[in-house]
């Protein structure tokens, strides 16, 4: 019989910096793909400062790229970090270390590698751990869509949070040209 | 592309099992399995060959060529190396082609999707497509029990 011990956030955090970027489930930690390709950068780097210039003029909250650990579970510990994240004012906390709880917007962009499942697995995460929505922007289709814990919609065209970001607008042919 | 995994197969299995049983009971159509190829673009030419499809009566067919048109419904059932990109865009290409539903079937997270051309709904319960299949239903644990 073989026993694993699991990881804790708090090991994670101090893991040396070896240049490889992680992420811990359940306890387990995975590698996140790094570097990864220009389209994957061009888009969350669009996707960021959409955010900011919004922000801008209306400081609702704070945008993070990508690596911010958010640690979304405890015994056994997850940290997952996200391509963007949002988070409302009244939670911002400054901090070196891991944000406590899932950001309010989860912004996952899609790399041509990545598995069905484990995307699919990545939302229902964000979600399960309290995201209010989740985006999942796929490059190579030019598409996006939007989880909710109510339902899942297809982003006709233009990318839009409502509840969490009134009145930003992020049209796909804007991100995708 | 190589074989597929047990899991994979056994899950298509059920899934067909209960269509075919639905479909040839209430003399609906047909149902494919094993990757029949539907021609659903021209010049380019693209062939898709979903895991397990249905075709209505009025259209159904013994060919043996590839099948001109869109099926009315596919069903894929991923596996676990199957690209997310890949699996969606298999599914938007069948839907542009006049498909009128595509399930995405993820037996890893047990997890069933319809996407129609404006909508796509997770399945909670069971599968039930009553605009293509009329009167069928599928309860998601029957599909994922082992």
């Amino acid at each position: 019989m073989t026993v694993t011990s699991l990881m804790t956030a708090d090991e994670l955090y101090h893991l040396p910096n070896d240049g490889t970027r992680y992420e811990l489930v359940r306890g387990e930690l995975r590698k996140k793909m790094s570097p990864t390709g220009i389209a994957h950068g061009r888009i969350a780097a669009r996707i960021i400062g959409s955010l900011m210039a919004h922000l801008e003029i209306h400081p609702i909250g704070e945008v993070y790229s990508n690596d911010v650990g958010f640690r979304v579970a405890r015994n056994p510990d997850s940290v997952l970090a996200p391509d963007v994240a949002f988070v409302r004012k009244e939670r911002v906390v400054d901090s070196t270390k891991f944000f406590e709880g899932a950001p309010d917007l989860a912004i996952e962009v899609v790399s041509p590698r990545d598995s069905y499942s484990d995307v699919e697995e990545k939302a229902a995460d964000w979600l399960r751990a309290g995201a209010r929505a989740v985006i999942i922007v796929d490059p190579t289709r030019k598409s996006a869509r939007i989880d909710r814990a109510s339902a899942t919609s297809n982003v006709a065209e233009a990318i839009s949070v409502d509840e969490l970001l009134p009145g930003w607008r992020l049209p796909l042919a804007k991100l995708f040209a | 592309m190589p074989p597929t995994c047990p899991e994979h197969g056994d899950v298509a299995m059920l899934i067909a099992y209960s269509l075919h049983g639905h479909v040839k009971q209430h003399r609906l159509g047909k149902v494919y399995i094993n990757d029949v190829g539907f021609w659903i673009e021209r010049n380019p030419d693209t062939v898709r060959g979903p895991d397990i499809t249905f075709v209505r009566a009025e259209r159904a067919t013994r060919s043996r060529k590839f099948f001109e048109g869109p099926p009315d419904l596919a069903i894929e059932v991923v596996s676990p190396n199957d690209r997310y990109t890949e699996v969606e865009e298999k599914a938007d290409d069948l839907l542009r082609a006049g498909a009128q539903a595509v399930i995405v079937v993820d037996p890893n997270r047990r997890t069933v999707r319809i996407h129609r051309p404006n909508e796509t709904v997770n399945v909670a319960d069971a599968l039930v497509v009553d605009d293509v299949v009329p009167g069928w239903r599928l309860p998601l644990s029957e599909i994922f029990e082992e």
